[in-house]
C-alpha cells in the first residue's frame, strides 16, 4: 500500500506552519522596537526539497542530518515599506501572512480528516 | 521545545503587555497636559516616554519584545505669560509641560493599532488549535 507517507508529510507542514506562525507573533510584538528586522520561514518546499535526502539513522551512532523541527529555518524576509523609516515590521504584511497560514493549516487538517475517513472506511469494509 | 503555537501566543501577550504600558505612560501624558509645578517658577510635569526593546526568549530561542524603559522627554517647557498663577516666577511667566496631545493622541492610536494587531495573533494561534482538535472529534 503506497501513499501512507500521507500522515506524516501532513504533521510535518502543521508543525512547519506552527512556527511560521511563532515567528509571525514575534514579528508583531517587535512592531515597534527599533532597529528589530522581521523574519520569516523558509516556504515548505524548500524544507521539504532538502530534507527529503535525509539518511534513517538505524543506530545511535548514525549521523543525522537535520531532524524534524530543527530543519525549518528562520530567516530575514522583504519588506513592503514603501518608505525608509527604519522600521521593518508592516503589520498589514504580517497579518496577511497569519491568514495564509490559518489557510493552509485548515486545508491541511482538511486534507488529514478526509484521509482518515478513508482509513476507517477501508478497516470497516475489511471487518 | 515548546509547542510553536503555544508560544506565539506568548510572543503575542508579551507584545500586549509592552503595549499597554505604552497606552499608561500616554494616559499620565495626557492628565497631566496642565500640571505646572507648585512653588513660584518651578518646573512642570515633565513629558514621559516609552522605548521597546528586543528581548531573547531563552526558553523557546524566539525573540520577545520588552519595555526597556520610561525615560523622560527633554524638550524645553511652554512658557506662558500669567502673573496670577501660583507657579508664575517674579516676571509673571509660568512654565507648562512639554505635552503636545495632538502627539499623544497619535500615539495612542498606534499603540491601539499595535494591540490590536497582537490580539489578532492571538485569535489566529487559538483557531489553528481548534482546528487540530477538529481531528479528534471525527
Amino acid at each position: 500500500m503506497s501513499g501512507v507517507y500521507l500522515f506524516g508529510l501532513a504533521s510535518r507542514q502543521a508543525q512547519h506552519l506552527a512556527v511560521r506562525q511563532a515567528t509571525i507573533a514575534g514579528n508583531v510584538a517587535n512592531a515597534d522596537t527599533p532597529g528589530y528586522k522581521a523574519r520569516d520561514v523558509a516556504p515548505f518546499a524548500e524544507v521539504l526539497a532538502r530534507t527529503g535526502l535525509d539518511m534513517a539513522a538505524t543506530d545511535g551512532r548514525h549521523l543525522q542530518g537535520s531532524p524534524g523541527a530543527a530543519a525549518v529555518k528562520v530567516r530575514p524576509s522583504e519588506t513592503w515599506d514603501p518608505l525608509d523609516t527604519g522600521r521593518s515590521v508592516s503589520l498589514e504584511q504580517e497579518l496577511l501572512k497569519s491568514n495564509e497560514v490559518a489557510r493552509e493549516h485548515s486545508l491541511n487538517t482538511a486534507v488529514v480528516k478526509s484521509f482518515h475517513r478513508m482509513l476507517i472506511a477501508s478497516l470497516r469494509s475489511g471487518a | 521545545m515548546i509547542d510553536p503555537l503555544q508560544l506565539s501566543t506568548r510572543l503575542a501577550s508579551a507584545g500586549m503587555e509592552a503595549q499597554s504600558l505604552r497606552l499608561r505612560v500616554v494616559a499620565e501624558n495626557i492628565a497631566n497636559a496642565q500640571s505646572t509645578g507648585t512653588t513660584p517658577g518651578s518646573d512642570p510635569y515633565q513629558r514621559k516616554t516609552v522605548t521597546f526593546r528586543t528581548e531573547l526568549d531563552r526558553a523557546a530561542g524566539a525573540a520577545s519584545v520588552r519595555v526597556r524603559e520610561v525615560g523622560t522627554d527633554a524638550s524645553p517647557f511652554r512658557v506662558e505669560h500669567d502673573p496670577g498663577n501660583p507657579a508664575a516666577d517674579e516676571n509673571g511667566e509660568v512654565k507648562f509641560p512639554n505635552v503636545n496631545v495632538l502627539v499623544e493622541m497619535a500615539d495612542m492610536r498606534e499603540a491601539n493599532r499595535s494591540y490590536e494587531a497582537n490580539l489578532q495573533v492571538i485569535k489566529q494561534a487559538r483557531a489553528l488549535v481548534a482546528s487540530v482538535i477538529d481531528l479528534l472529534k471525527t
